[in-house]
């Protein structure tokens, strides 16, 4: 347990720190600029489907993804990069414990910055309106999806120097475009996942927001089923590769 | 199987007939050897394969062929081993946002060593001064010293060293180099790569040569050193009297081979001090300038090569 603490330690370190995350910090603000910005001489009722329009999208589909991205992809491809990977697989350690840690120092980085970026959103909401009830909701659902964001990131990191690309590919052509699409794809959408949880807390979004995203079940523990199995099949497949493959290159 | 000179009687590390190719090249090519307590060193050039080599002993590279054992187990296939194994890689592989205390306590952490152990491994590098600041601005000798107490501070059976001097001032030079002597003699089983011969003659009684991915030679460093006064020398001679010198010179029993390019002789001898002797004086017989007298293949590289080609 002393080992998977100190790599989660040193992971966030890792993973907060630097440049980045001054740049991830400002695309979180974007949801609440967007709020405050669309939501003047609304009533409380047309502010909170404001809330649920263009703020709810871009804090799911844009900064969400993009952080889980960044700092997922980066948690194991920078260890690679740096030649520290090494100096981790080098200990009387599981791979899976290894994995697993970087998978929880993950998505509590991402995580931390997304739930910022909706609380400061459901701020703006309730400097406006006085109805501060979706920030529970909020970090629930944020949670839920960073976590299945993060853990796929994760394993892409691994795969491929060239993570962030793909990922971006995948954030804007798969999620946001496909999925819209083809209805019948909405439930392999991760952005989805932390929507369904959301809905069943805050029953009243659940028409604006499946009038726009297709069919959507509500349901917390179906959400936290969800990620749970992929956070699972993540941290088996990793610590297989991580197992089998070689651990650096020529 | 011990009368090789590549093979020890009580092996602590056991390389059986391994070889590892990326792709279309080899890296290293069927290679046994052992090693048991004390000092080894991997000689070797640069690119030779050493490296490969101590990654797959550590579990790092998946051997193509052949097997690696380590205190009697597969490292890829058993992490505990890793609890008494460590390596010190060549490349960086440290944490610039760490300060080294925190590199070296994130060490222990992750072996479940007592971080009272933390000081002491900071001492024995002389790292002390350092300890607190960010590695990001240690220089090259001070990220060395930072990777080898974060190896000691797990108190290791086996340490496995890849070029560990590379960027050391001669004064830390000499200070790690005592201080993996001092490992070797309380039982530790110590691998030291090094292209540097002189550097491992100060370290390691026994050495295992390695080049082009084959084990050139095996055995201590005075047997090496034996097989190496053998090697023919190539030297470069400008005189004004190029034929007549090589016409003198092959007279001699000094010399095996002249060619002759206008003024430049070029001239195998396997006695160079001889040479260095006869030279001068025929210069003076026939009353010519000596414009330059150089070794033309001196290198660690064409030695390792000479001796792979006599196996």
């Amino acid at each position: 347990m002393r080992a998977v603490l100190a790599i989660v330690r040193v992971s966030l370190r890792q993973a907060l720190g630097g440049k980045r995350i001054l740049a991830l910090g400002l695309v979180g603000l974007i949801p609440a600029l967007v709020m405050w910005l669309s939501s003047r001489n609304l009533t409380a009722r047309a502010a909170m489907n404001q809330f649920h329009d263009a703020p709810f999208a871009i804090l799911f589909l844009m900064v969400l993804p993009i952080c889980s991205l960044v700092i997922g992809s980066g948690a194991m491809g920078d260890e690679r990069r740096d030649g520290t990977l090494s100096f981790l697989l080098l200990r009387p350690i599981p791979r899976s414990s290894i994995v697993g840690a970087k998978l929880v120092a993950s998505w509590l980085a991402a995580t931390a910055i997304v739930v910022g970026s909706g609380v400061v959103a459901v701020v703006a909401l309730g400097v406006r309106s006085g109805d501060y009830s979706p920030l529970l909701p909020v970090i629930i659902g944020v949670a839920i999806s960073t976590m299945a964001y993060t853990a796929v990131f994760l394993l892409l990191g691994h795969l491929t120097s060239r993570a962030v690309l793909i990922g971006l590919v995948y954030v804007f052509i798969w999620e946001s475009s496909i999925t819209f699409a083809a209805p019948g794809l909405a439930n392999v959408s991760l952005f989805r996942i932390g929507i369904t949880a959301y809905t069943a807390m805050v029953p009243e979004s659940l028409r604006q927001l499946g009038d726009v995203m297709g069919s959507l079940d509500p349901g917390t523990w179906g959400a936290v089923a969800k990620v749970v199995v992929i956070a699972a099949l993540t941290v088996t497949a990793l610590a297989s590769l991580l197992r089998r493959r070689d651990a650096v290159s020529e | 199987m011990t009368s090789s000179p590549a093979i020890v009687a009580d092996p602590i590390i056991e390389v059986e007939s391994v070889s590892k190719w990326f792709g279309q090249k080899v890296a290293v090519s069927d290679i046994s050897c052992s090693f048991g307590r004390g000092i080894t060193g991997l000689l070797g050039p640069n690119g030779a394969g050493k490296t490969t080599l101590l990654r797959m002993i550590c579990g790092l590279l998946r051997p193509s062929d052949g097997s690696v054992r380590v205190l009697g187990a597969d490292p890829r296939r058993d992490p505990s081993v890793y609890a008494k194994t460590v390596l010190v890689p060549e490349e960086d592989a440290v944490y610039p946002f760490l300060t080294g205390r925190d590199f070296v306590r994130y060490a222990a952490d992750l072996a479940g060593a007592p971080r009272s152990a933390v000081d002491g491994a900071i001492t024995s590098v002389d790292l002390q001064a350092a300890a607190d600041r960010p590695i990001s601005g240690y220089s090259k000798g001070m990220r060395q010293r930072a990777k080898v107490a974060a190896a000691l501070v797990t108190t290791p059976d086996v340490l496995v060293l890849d070029e560990p001097l590379n960027g050391t001032d001669p004064l830390q030079r000499a200070h790690l180099i005592d201080l993996f002597r001092g490992l070797g003699a309380s039982g530790k089983t110590v691998i030291v790569s090094s292209h540097v011969l002189a550097e491992v003659e100060r370290m390691a009684d026994r050495v295992l040569a390695v080049v082009d991915g084959r084990l050139a030679a095996a055995g201590d460093i005075t047997a090496i050193r034996r097989a190496m006064a053998d090697i023919p020398y190539r030297v470069r001679i400008e005189t004004g009297e190029g034929r007549r010198m090589a016409a003198m010179l092959m007279e001699t029993d000094v010399v095996s081979s002249v060619t002759v390019t206008g003024a430049v002789l070029h001239v195998e001898t396997s006695d160079l001090g001889a040479l260095g002797v006869t030279v001068p004086r025929i210069a003076r017989d026939l009353d010519s300038r000596l414009a330059g007298f150089e070794p033309e293949d001196e290198s660690l590289e064409s030695v390792f090569r000479y001796l792979v080609r006599r196996r």
